[in-house]
């Protein structure tokens, strides 16, 4: 019964694109009923596999119309389930759960729901298959899926031209990408005679001819242009910018995360490729140079879902930095900022569709003072920023401090400066990650209020909802990390460490044995640091005793200064939504202080990021080449 | 962990000895030699030692007045959450030799636990919605990211030269290897790292030339302006505790394992050298400087300051 289980929950997906299409006409109700209730039904399907796969540790394989292999060759299509894909699974049907709840509400003036829904499924049943399926071939299709239907969803506000301009990056620049996915999987095939992946895994068993580094090269590539890692996350800043915001939590929540768990598919399991030194530095060197081009970019942006889209580069930066160690921690470390990064970075941009929708805007100089006005939404946008700054005790504390532990004590291991140097990197990407985020509390949240906004309401319930829970999420995977490390990352990294159960399992026991199959160790991640509970209850205790003193003893509300109520554009404002021609300091210009330092390295990146798609086609073709180059001359 | 003994013994740490109450009263007697001091350097006679304590208790009684456009919640509760961090950070550095809590790694909790004071200042300051206000937090958290830099570059440098090859966060070992093989402060390679952290010092605490954030002159003390009464009063004695907190940090991280035994004579020379430290590193620099702009703060810390840093950890890390 279980193992029809991903299929299912894949295929009700795919089914529920096509119900919605053929009977959302009938009413509202029908249309939104039907897409809710599939993906709940997906939802339950993938949370009952966490027993027996994360803790019992079965795989589960399943092939599609019983094709099972022929004469030792997979020639069907195979579903397999381990902890590392059901710990991507997991990730994908929350994200797209909770964001078809907050579509309900998000979504109320738009016309064609019916398109967003059908789309909306499609985007969903792509990803999910993606991270369940056992076929390269399949991945290459349901990638392709998955960037359709994104590029459609990235255009669904069309009478906006920036969604129809980000939609066509989107489409050229990702369908680059896919093609150099095609092209590597057609290599494979090639070289290998099948599209199994465990199959593939124990054909090539480690070792590289000309035709598979050029095929590896080349997948690698095309995944990295679906996480966006720089060079190749020009498409992702319009494309967030543009699309709905729950469909931007979708991107930055499950696509993104599609590409990454490509990679590690790719590069610990099916090319098992991560015992040398010159793939981990790699990984390591674009997953830095990824983390700290992000940030510097978030910092100069002047619209919510802007700098949240670069955020979200920056912080993929830090799970390829993590998994490109070869470490059993560092795996570890990577899959749980991925985790924590599709919590906190789904929930802010939940809080920026709040805003949205209460004031029609997410430009920086034109809001402000909201704190008041959304008390939810300021909470649930505050525990995000902390998390994503790696406060205590929020999850990105514990996930951010596990990723510099693995690579300061890989840097000190291999005595590789180029760690040591990407250990101080991450450190002050997540500085510069605070202060960047202190510029949204500022511009949006506190600071005065813009009497443009002053009937902004809080967001109804429905919209409420996901939000909080997913606060409540970071702030209880940052408190129970080692629940955390235990049910669901040390299953995932094993599996991805242990590589013969995956090709056993779809192959026939005994397979990996006689091909020669060696699983890497993976040591328990020797991982601690404090108790975040204790202290949690101590800083509350403490807290409150102070703060109830403080609240109940006398003090006086303070009156404003006579005409303040007036709007005077002039006086009125100052720092955030004042306008440009009275200051020289921008309301979301907040940190002048530290660019006016970096005016060069911020006129170099100006120019890069042009807006211009060939420019952003060459640069991934640019990237491609060399990831190849590099491979081509480490790996022979 | 749970059980009551521990509770308690947590609570008297927390909010006793060497939290809250030990952290206060250090800090503002750190405050008064600073106030001192520079008083006698600029040949005036000053204010006693005890005036940030009076200021303190003065400033507790007084009303407190929430300004119109303010979040009261955000607004009262700042100073609370960067109080309660600040007696937190206390228990993980040891003070002389008494350590009230040992983990494997609390040298990052600090650096953590470190930057919550500013940024309740920041946030705090940004709530009471002034434009003041706004200036101050954007200067505040230049600050912070220009110190930020140098700080990570000397903690590194100082876990690599005690761990070695296995990597050391532990504020405890750190102590038991000074004791075993001197201070930090006399290996030549740690030098550099040495005066980093002297200058990370003043910025974290923001002392002239370093309290751009703050500049009274310019924007009436930035995050502050809008702040009266007791919420005002404990962001005063975050600043005292903050002298003692980075004061002490650099005793444990570099003359640790200077032990007599005997606690309460640790503790006191322990608090002895916090007081050099002061007049060293953040009064005698306020005496003969005037206060920086922020673009020339920020460039002065990832260039001078890290590069002292960063000489430190490329020595260290060829074995020096």
């Amino acid at each position: 019964m279980i193992q029809h289980f991903p299929v299912m929950a894949v295929m009700l997906l795919f089914l529920g694109a096509f119900l919605v299409a053929i009977f959302g006409r009938i009413s509202p109700v029908i249309r939104d009923g039907i897409a809710i209730l599939i993906a709940t039904i997906s939802l339950v399907l993938i949370y009952a596999l966490i027993k027996p796969v994360m803790i019992d540790g079965q795989i589960i394989s399943y092939w599609m119309g019983n094709w099972e292999p022929v004469e030792g060759y997979a020639i069907g299509i195979g579903y397999e389930v381990d902890a590392l894909g059901l710990f991507f699974a997991l990730l994908v049907v929350t994200t797209f759960w909770l964001s078809g709840i907050y579509s309900l509400g998000y979504l109320k003036k738009d016309a064609n729901k019916m398109h967003y829904y059908t789309l909306y499924l499609m985007l969903s049943a792509s990803v999910l298959g993606l991270v369940l399926t056992g076929d390269l071939f399949n991945m290459f299709i349901m990638i392709e899926i998955m960037t359709f239907a994104s590029v459609a969803l990235t255009a669904f506000r069309n009478k906006q031209a920036i969604a129809l301009e980000a939609a066509f990056k989107y489409l050229v620049l990702g369908s680059i990408g896919s093609s150099m996915t095609l092209a590597g999987v057609a290599l494979m095939y090639r070289v290998c005679h099948t599209l199994n992946m465990a199959q593939i895994s124990s054909i090539i068993g480690g070792e590289f001819n000309l035709t598979t580094i050029m095929a590896f090269g080349l997948i690698v590539a095309g995944l990295g242009v679906k996480s966006y890692i720089v060079p190749f996350h020009t498409p992702a800043a319009d494309a967030y910018t543009a699309a709905p915001t729950s469909i931007s939590m979708i991107f930055s929540g499950m696509v993104n995360k599609a590409g990454v768990y490509g990679i590690i598919r790719m590069v610990y399991v099916v090319f098992r490729a991560m015992d040398r030194s010159s793939i981990q530095i790699l990984l390591v060197v674009f997953g830095a140079v990824t983390m700290f081009i992000g940030v510097t970019m978030a910092l100069a942006q002047h619209d919510f879902k802007r700098l949240l889209a670069f955020h979200s580069i920056s912080q993929i930066g830090y799970v390829i930095t993590a998994i490109g160690l070869g470490t059993a921690l560092g795996l570890n470390a990577g899959l749980f900022h991925a985790m924590n990064h599709t919590l906190f970075k789904g929930l802010l941009f939940l809080t920026a569709g709040a805003v949205l929708t209460a004031t029609g805007t997410t430009n920086l100089d034109k809001l402000g003072g909201l704190s008041k006005r959304m008390p939810v939404t300021t909470v649930c946008f505050l525990v995000g920023a902390f998390s994503i700054s790696g406060l205590p005790p929020f999850n990105g504390f514990a996930s951010k401090w596990m990723v510099y532990q693995a690579i300061y004590t890989k840097a000190v291991e291999s005595g590789n400066i180029l760690f040591a140097i990407a250990t101080i990197t991450a450190l002050i990407v997540s500085v510069m990650t605070l202060a960047s985020f202190i510029k949204v509390t500022q511009a949006v949240f506190f600071g005065q209020e813009n009497p443009e906004n002053a009937n902004a309401k809080e967001v109804p319930v429905i919209m409420q909802i996901p939000m909080v829970i997913m606060a409540v999420l970071c702030v209880l995977t940052g408190l129970f990390y080692n629940v955390v490390e235990k049910f669901l990352l040390a299953p995932a990294a094993g599996a991805a460490l242990g590589v013969s159960n995956y090709i056993d399992k779809m192959m026939g026991a005994g397979y990996a044995k006689a091909a020669g199959i060696t699983d890497i160790e993976a040591a328990p991640a020797a991982f601690s640091f404090w108790n975040p509970l204790v202290w949690l209850l101590l800083f509350v205790v403490v807290f409150l005793g102070v703060y109830i003193v403080m609240a109940t003893s006398k003090s006086t509300r303070g009156r404003m200064l006579e005409g303040g109520e007036g709007y005077d554009p002039k006086y009125a404002t100052f720092f955030s939504g004042e306008q440009e021609e009275f200051s020289q300091v921008g309301g979301s210009d907040l940190f002048w202080g530290f660019k006016t330092d970096w005016k060069g390295y911020y006129k170099v990146l100006q120019g890069l990021h042009s807006g211009i798609v060939t420019d952003y086609a060459s640069y991934i073709v640019m990237g491609a080449a060399i990831i190849i180059l590099v491979m081509f001359i480490c790996l022979r | 962990m749970f059980n009551v003994l521990n509770i308690v013994l947590l609570l008297v740490f927390v909010l006793i000895f060497p939290g809250a109450l030990f952290t206060s009263a250090v800090g503002l007697w750190l405050a008064g030699v600073d106030r001192k001091v520079l008083a006698r350097m600029q040949h005036r006679i000053g204010p006693p030692i005890r005036q940030p304590l009076y200021d303190f208790l003065k400033l507790m009684g007084k009303e407190t007045i929430i300004p119109h456009a303010a979040n009261k919640t955000v607004y009262l509760g700042a100073p609370i959450v960067g109080f309660v961090s600040l007696a937190m950070i206390m228990l993980f550095i040891p003070v002389g030799g008494f350590v009230a809590v040992s983990g494997s790694a609390d040298l990052v909790v600090i650096l953590y636990l470190i930057t919550i004071p500013g940024v309740a200042l920041i946030v705090g300051g940004s709530s009471s919605g002034s434009p003041y206000a706004g200036i101050g937090i954007s200067r505040e958290m230049v600050t912070m990211m220009a110190y930020e830099l140098p700080f990570v570059l000397v903690l590194l440098a100082v876990a690599r030269k005690v761990g070695g090859a296995n990597l050391v966060f532990s504020m405890e070992s750190i102590a038991a290897w000074q004791a075993a093989n001197g201070s930090l402060l006399f290996h030549w390679s740690m030098i550099p790292a040495a005066i980093a952290m002297l200058l990370v010092i003043p910025a974290e605490v923001g002392t002239q030339p370093f309290d751009v954030a703050e500049a009274e002159t310019e924007i009436c003390e930035g995050p502050l302006v809008e702040y009266s009464g007791a919420p005002l009063g404990l962001f005063k004695l975050n600043t005292a505790m903050k002298m003692f907190v980075m004061t002490g940090l650099f005793t444990a991280l570099f003359m640790g394992g200077l032990r007599t035994g005997i606690v309460v004579l640790d503790v006191v020379i322990f608090v002895v050298i916090c007081t050099v430290l002061t007049i060293l590193s953040m009064t005698t620099i306020h005496a003969v400087t005037a206060r920086l702009k922020i673009e020339h703060l920020f460039k002065f810390y990832w260039t001078f300051v890290a590069g002292m840093a960063l000489l430190s950890l490329v020595l260290v890390w060829f074995g020096l």
